[in-house]
Order: C-alpha cells, then sequence, then structure tokens
C-alpha cells in the first residue's frame, strides 16, 4: 500500500494498553459469554413448582442436545410421569421465558445503545423517550379490538411498531430541531411516556372483556410466552441487530457532530432516520411479546462502555448480550422474589435503573447541544 | 507529476446565499499542491463559510468547486471526503475515546462499507500521528487533552484522511502564542513536504504573513485581495477591510511583512475608556517621531487633538492624518512661514491645554518653540522629558533656551505618557462642561 519501506505496520497487538476501557475485548467477550450461560442454565431452576436444580439442568441440557447429553432427561431417582411434567414445565414453560429475557434485553440494549450514539446522549433509552409504552399501546390495541386471536401473534409486533411510530418522529423532530440540552429531550420522552401509559391504562381498565392484564403491560412479564413468540422477537432481533451493527461506524463518527461525520462521508440525517426506525422497530417487538420494561437499554450500553470503551462496533453487539443478562438477572428476582408469585419484571429493572439514572444525571458533565449541533 | 502545476483547489465565482444574505458573492481562488494558502478576513466576512462549501457541507446558489479537476457538487459524500478533508474550530467532545480511535475516523471514507481498518489504514493512522509528535501517546483519552493538544490531534485526524486539499478553520483558535506557531509551522511543513495543498481560514494577519504562501483576503463575502503576502498586505487594505491603522514592517529575520495596528480609525473611542471629558481639546507639539506613543494614546483616551506644527511626510505628520486630527503643516525642509504659524497660533488657542513631545528640534520648527514661549501661560503647558544622548537640539542652544524659558513661566514637565493622561485629567477639571455630561 501505501506505507514507506521500512516505516513498521502497526498492529492492533501493538497498542498500548487503554487507560479509559481497562478490560481488553479478549478477555470480556469470553467472560461475558460464559456468564451469560451459566446464568441461563442456572436460571432454569427458579419457578413457581419447586423442581431440584440438579433436574432442571439435567432436562435443559438433555432438550437443548436433542437428548444426546444426557442421554435421559431426569436424574434416575425421579419417577418418570415425574419427569415428564417437570420437563414440560422447563422446557415449556422456564426456557421460553429465559430466552425471551435474553432476546428481549438484547432487543432493548441495542436501542438504548444505538439511540445514546445518535442523539449523543447518554441518557437515551427506549422506555425513557417513550418508543416502549407507545409501542405497548399499539399492542394493547390489538386485544382491545378483540382481533381474531389467530392473527394476534402476527399483528401484536405490527401494532407495537405502529404505536412506537409516534414517539419515534416525535424524539427524532426534538433531537434534530431543538438546540436544547439532552435532558429536555429525556423530559420530552418522559411526558410522552406518561401520557401514553395512561391512554393505556384506561383502555385496559375500561375493557374488562379482555384478559389482558393491565399489569403485564404497565410493568412487563416475560412470564407468558412461547417457542413461537420467542424465534420472531429472536429474529427480528438478530437480523435489524444487524443492519444497525453494520452502521456502527457512522454512529461513531456522528459523537463528532454532524458536520464533521458530513466531512468524513456520513449522511447524519439519514443515520439518525435509519436507527430511529430500527430501533424503534426492535423495541416494538420486544415490547410486543413482554410489555414495558424500563432502564435495560439505559444500564446495558452503559456498563459495556465502561467495560470496552465507547466503540458503537462494540458497544452494540457487547451491549445486547448485557442487555440479556441484565433483563435475566431482573426476571430471576422477579421469579424468586416472593414465591409463588410472579412479580412484574419491570419492577426489579426500576429498582436498578431509577438509581442508575439519577446517577448519570447528577454525573454528567456540561450539558452538549441537541443531536445536530456542530 | 505533473498534476502539481495543475490547481489542486479551483473555485470559480462561488455564490452562497443563507436566508436572504449573501455570505459569498462570486468567489474565486486557486491553490496548488504543496501550498498554504491563508484566508483571511474580519469576522464575518466569509472564511469558515467558503471552507463548508469547499468541503460541500454547504450547497453553493452559483459557481463551482473543483478539486483535482472533480466538481465537488456531484461527487458522492465519501468520493468528496477522500479528495478534501475539512477541520471546524472546535468539535463536540462526545465520549472519551483514546486518541488512536479518534484519528482513525479519519480513515472512514477508505474503508469499504461495514469493513473494518486494515493494515493500510493503521499505517495511515499511525503516520498521522507521528507527524504530530502523539504516536506516544496515543492511548490517552481525547477529554483530557489541552486545547493545543486537541488541535494537533484534529490535525492528525485530517491527515489520516490523505486527501490533497486540507481545509482548516482557525487550527490556531484557543491557543497561546507558542501553539499558534508550532501548528502553522505542522501545517506549512506538511503541505511543503508531503505535496498536499493546505487552505487555512486565518483571522491573524501576522501568522498568515509568516507561514503563508498567498493570502486571500475575503470581506463581506468577498474576495478583495490575493496574492503573495507581500502583494496583498498594505495599510491601505488594513484601512479598508478591518477599519484600522497598522504599520506594514519587515522582519529583518523572515524577510516577511508584518503588521502593526496602531488604533481604529473614524470610530468613536470604545465606552468606558472615555475621560471625564470627552471634548477637552489638546494640541501636540511633536515631529520626527516623538509623538508616535502620545498622538494615539491622548486620542484613544478620548481627548480631541491637534498637531503641529509638522513636516508633511514627518512620521507624525502621517500619523496625524491617519488618525483625522487637526494639523498645522508645513513643506519639507523649510522652516515654518507665516501662514503655518497663524494656523498654529489658532490651534493652540482652540485648545485646553498643550503637550510637548521630546521633538528633535532644528531650524526648521524652531518656530513651535518661539511661538509656544510667546503665547505661555493662558493655557497649561506638559513637557515630556527631552532625552540627553543623542542631543535633540540642533539649533545651538536656541530651542534649550526657549524650553527653560517656558518651565520658567509656569509649563511642567511631566515623566512619560501615562503621567500626562494624569496631569491633564486634572487640570482640566472645568472642561467637563463642554460635555454633555453633567459634572460629577
Amino acid at each position: 500500500m501505501n506505507a514507506p519501506p521500512g516505516e513498521p505496520v502497526p498492529r492492533e497487538e501493538a497498542a498500548p494498553p487503554r487507560r479509559w476501557g481497562p478490560l481488553p475485548l479478549r478477555v470480556l467477550v469470553p467472560a461475558i459469554v460464559v456468564g451469560l450461560f451459566a446464568l441461563l442454565v442456572g436460571s432454569t431452576a427458579l419457578g413457581s413448582v419447586p423442581i431440584p436444580a440438579a433436574t432442571t439442568i439435567s432436562i435443559f441440557f438433555h432438550q437443548l442436545t436433542g437428548g444426546f447429553v444426557p442421554s435421559v432427561a431426569c436424574p434416575g431417582s425421579v419417577a418418570s410421569h415425574q419427569c415428564a411434567i417437570w420437563t414440560e414445565i422447563v422446557w415449556q414453560a422456564r426456557v421460553p421465558s429465559l430466552v425471551l429475557a435474553l432476546a428481549a434485553g438484547a432487543a432493548l440494549a441495542i436501542s438504548g445503545g444505538s439511540l445514546q450514539g445518535i442523539f449523543r446522549n447518554p441518557l437515551a433509552d427506549p422506555f425513557l423517550l417513550g418508543l416502549s409504552s407507545g409501542a405497548a399501546l399499539g399492542a394493547a390495541a390489538i386485544f382491545v379490538l378483540d382481533v381474531d386471536p389467530a392473527h394476534q401473534a402476527a399483528l401484536l409486533p405490527l401494532a407495537a411498531f405502529l404505536g412506537g411510530i409516534i414517539p419515534g418522529a416525535v424524539i427524532y423532530l426534538a433531537a434534530t430541531l431543538s438546540r436544547r440540552g439532552p435532558t429536555v429531550l429525556i423530559l420530552s420522552g418522559v411526558a410522552l411516556s406518561t401520557f401514553f401509559s395512561a391512554i393505556l391504562s384506561a383502555m385496559l381498565l375500561y375493557n374488562p372483556s379482555s384478559d389482558v392484564s393491565l399489569n403485564f403491560w404497565l410493568l412487563g412479564s416475560l412470564g407468558a410466552t412461547s417457542w413461537s413468540d420467542d424465534g420472531l422477537v429472536v429474529g427480528v432481533t438478530l437480523v435489524l441487530g444487524t443492519v444497525l451493527y453494520l452502521r456502527a461506524r457512522e454512529i461513531n463518527l456522528l459523537q463528532l457532530g454532524p458536520e464533521v461525520a458530513q466531512s468524513l462521508g456520513v449522511r447524519p440525517q439519514r443515520t439518525i432516520q435509519w436507527t430511529v426506525l430500527l430501533t424503534t422497530a426492535i423495541t416494538a417487538t420486544a415490547v410486543a411479546f413482554t410489555g414495558i420494561i424500563g432502564f435495560v437499554g439505559l444500564i446495558a450500553p452503559h456498563l459495556v462502555r465502561r467495560l470496552a470503551g465507547v466503540d458503537y462496533r462494540i458497544v452494540l453487539p457487547l451491549g445486547a448480550l448485557m442487555g440479556g443478562i441484565v433483563l435475566l438477572v431482573a426476571w430471576d428476582v422477579a421469579v424468586a422474589a416472593i414465591p409463588p408469585i410472579v412479580i412484574p419484571v419491570g419492577i426489579p429493572t426500576a429498582f436498578i435503573g431509577a438509581p442508575f439514572l439519577i446517577y448519570l444525571l447528577y454525573r454528567r458533565r456540561a450539558p452538549g447541544g441537541s443531536a445536530l449541533d456542530a | 507529476m505533473s498534476a502539481s502545476d495543475a490547481a489542486t483547489l479551483r473555485v470559480d465565482r462561488l455564490t452562497v446565499r443563507y436566508g436572504g444574505r449573501t455570505a459569498l458573492a462570486d468567489v474565486s481562488l486557486s491553490a496548488r499542491s504543496g501550498e498554504l494558502v491563508a484566508l483571511t478576513g474580519p469576522n464575518g466576512s466569509g472564511k469558515s463559510t467558503l471552507l463548508r462549501a469547499v468541503m460541500g457541507l454547504i450547497a453553493p446558489q452559483g459557481g463551482s468547486v473543483r478539486v483535482e479537476g472533480a466538481n465537488v457538487p456531484e461527487l458522492g459524500l465519501i468520493e468528496r471526503a477522500r479528495r478534501v478533508a475539512w477541520a471546524p474550530q472546535e468539535e463536540p467532545i462526545g465520549e472519551n475515546i483514546s486518541i488512536l480511535e479518534y484519528v482513525r475516523f479519519g480513515r472512514h471514507p477508505h474503508l469499504a462499507p461495514f469493513a473494518n481498518e486494515g493494515p493500510a489504514d493503521h499505517a495511515a493512522v499511525e503516520r498521522a500521528l507521528r507527524r504530530v509528535d502523539f504516536w506516544e501517546e496515543r492511548s490517552r483519552g481525547i477529554a483530557e487533552l489541552s486545547g493545543g493538544e486537541r488541535q494537533r490531534v484534529r490535525l492528525a485526524r485530517v491527515l489520516a484522511q490523505e486527501t490533497p486539499l486540507l481545509l482548516l478553520d482557525e487550527p490556531t483558535a484557543f491557543l497561546d502564542i507558542g501553539h499558534q506557531l508550532d501548528a502553522l509551522e505542522r501545517v506549512q511543513a506538511i503541505a511543503r513536504q508531503e505535496r498536499r495543498c493546505a487552505v487555512v481560514a486565518l483571522h491573524d494577519l501576522n501568522l498568515a504573513a509568516r507561514f503563508a504562501d498567498r493570502i486571500v483576503v475575503l470581506s463581506h463575502g468577498r474576495c478583495v485581495a490575493s496574492g503573495t503576502p507581500k502583494e496583498v498586505l498594505s495599510p491601505e487594505l488594513l484601512a479598508d477591510v478591518w477599519g484600522i491603522v497598522a504599520d506594514l514592517r519587515w522582519d529583518p529575520v523572515t524577510g516577511l511583512p508584518y503588521l502593526l495596528p496602531v488604533l481604529p480609525m473614524d470610530r468613536p473611542p470604545l465606552a468606558g475608556t472615555v475621560g471625564p471629558r470627552p471634548m477637552a481639546r489638546v494640541h501636540v507639539i511633536a515631529g520626527g517621531g516623538s509623538g508616535a506613543e502620545l498622538i494615539p494614546r491622548l486620542a484613544r483616551e478620548g481627548f480631541e487633538v491637534s498637531v503641529g506644527a509638522v513636516h508633511l511626510f514627518d512620521s507624525d505628520a502621517e500619523l496625524g492624518e491617519r488618525l483625522g486630527v487637526a494639523m498645522a503643516t508645513e513643506m519639507p525642509f523649510t522652516a515654518i512661514s507665516p501662514p503655518v504659524a497663524r494656523h498654529l497660533e489658532a490651534l493652540l488657542e482652540a485648545c485646553d491645554a498643550v503637550v510637548v513631545a521630546p521633538v528633535p528640534t532644528g531650524s526648521g520648527n524652531l518656530a513651535n518653540w518661539s511661538i509656544l514661549a510667546g503665547w505661555a501661560g493662558r493655557r497649561p503647558v506638559a513637557l515630556l522629558p527631552m532625552p540627553r544622548e543623542p542631543s535633540w537640539d540642533f539649533t545651538g542652544g536656541a530651542a534649550t533656551r526657549l524650553r527653560e524659558e517656558l518651565l520658567r513661566s509656569g509649563a511642567e514637565e511631566v515623566g512619560g505618557v501615562d503621567d500626562v493622561v494624569r496631569w491633564l485629567r486634572a487640570r482640566l477639571p472645568d472642561t467637563a462642561t463642554r460635555s454633555s455630561r453633567p459634572s460629577a
């Protein structure tokens, strides 16, 4: 290439340790992946029906490997009819919830990370910006309008997406037109969120025929899910998350302001528009099956930035894994806190998220400008 | 390559309008590789707008911008970014990324979509960082850098882009004088050694004169001058474009022109700098440069100054002319004639106080002393001390005797220009009635 002879070509390994991101990826990525998997396996033991942990783990691996390892689902001491019931509970009720926790956590974290990047706003989060409640309102409309249950599963994410379009457009306009600081964007989002939640509450209260629980939509739940729902959330999150990931380099450049980004070959408006659209779709898909779960999209990207630095090519994929971990932990807490009751999963996330938000608000340096300020 | 003869940048009759205001009107300029072109002009003259328009960040209403022959507005963003790199005055610092990561952003236009940086990119980043002496410190966070370091790192980001054309908007903004020189020296060296073309917006004319191969002067969105520093810089241009009086001098070391601003012309003194007696009128007897400090200072302090008698083309006469003060002037190499003497007497009559600069006196201007001595006692007179060496009196003692006579008849010797101002303030209390302000 154009490297002059005699000058050594630097390599990644030659880079000195990063002071601002203490952990190298070769440590961080395996740690996160192993931690996530261990958490997933361990979480199978939690639930309203007491099943020994060794048994649930055994069932999990038996089912996961298609009956290969271990060759019998339950240890020998378990009666076969009991084993069949437990297998049903673990593999058809518990694990789908756990997988949904991973997928929805990833979806929310990717959304939050991308929004934080394009708006150059560390407080951006699909819940705080009102995307989640807009989507929840859209999805709830499907139940209230008595849509044929056969079509519900397919229509839910679509309705949620349509519901999320309104707050999506509002935050896009607020962020790109207003020259006010990042806190104003978040406050507008919180106002929208409160407004949508109020409509949602009213809709569900005055529609007693609906068997959908209000708590489920307002505070989130992972309990009522199935493998097919999971498949949809996992698929959409993977596909749209990959599309966003491919734009991560552009999101990086937006950190230098829209004009510099443009001088380097990025169309800032287009990147912001696409990102808002994609995060709305990802968030809506997750919300359609989980209800409103706050703060995961705020916490997970921050943890990753703290651990691995601020390159969005790392923040988005690692943030997705971290979002899965955060939501999985929250779900475990929701299941195990007051057995046999499962509390809405939005409660534990709020317990971690609200203090975290306050910490961010007070820690922040001088307020920045709007997303399109130079 | 023969491309070095052709212009890297050619701007032709560029016109940019913003909301009804014409920011640039018919601006044309060209710049070659290896050249540092300084774009200068007062605040709001369109320097930044021109750079933005060349970068393609602003769509022009007319004219064309060509970089290496290609029409910039027709190029895709990536193609543009491979030809032109732009550094604004200031950039937001979002996250505290490392210097290395920051400079790597400059490689974006060279990467295939969705690809990561390869060896060529890492090599370019290393070269750019070594160029600004930041390779060893590449893992520091950009939020921890000082203003000067940030400018250097920004330069590295732009260099990593490896474009033939560099556009730098005030790369010396917020820098102290040492860092200003350092920054421009680096840009000059890069332009010359790497055969790049650098167009740099600079409001500091002396920096422009020191480092630029050519200077382009913008005023109210128009190009009013362009050429080498020697061709462009002139007192007339400074008066026209910046509205200032400046002495154009020559640096004996670099052989380059530099400017010494004197003070704003035809502009009322700034509020708050005016003394309690804005109308108080002071006559100054000077000549041979002895009034160079005194006359502008008195004008700046809010006194209405008159000067004389001085000979035409004397430096104090030129200074007085630039300041637009009342003056009694005589032809060069002639003794003060009766009409000029009468003019001087009229000026003395109209003034509230007289200040005599340490004026070298010969037969040509001896009459200043004799007229003042004959008129003494009617106004307060301050005499600035005369130098012992070299002698100021070329009249065989006549001027010295007249000066002593003045001191006997009430004139006071005042130590320096600051003391003159204080002396005048103390001496002219009642002239406050001349001002529209009530006396305190």
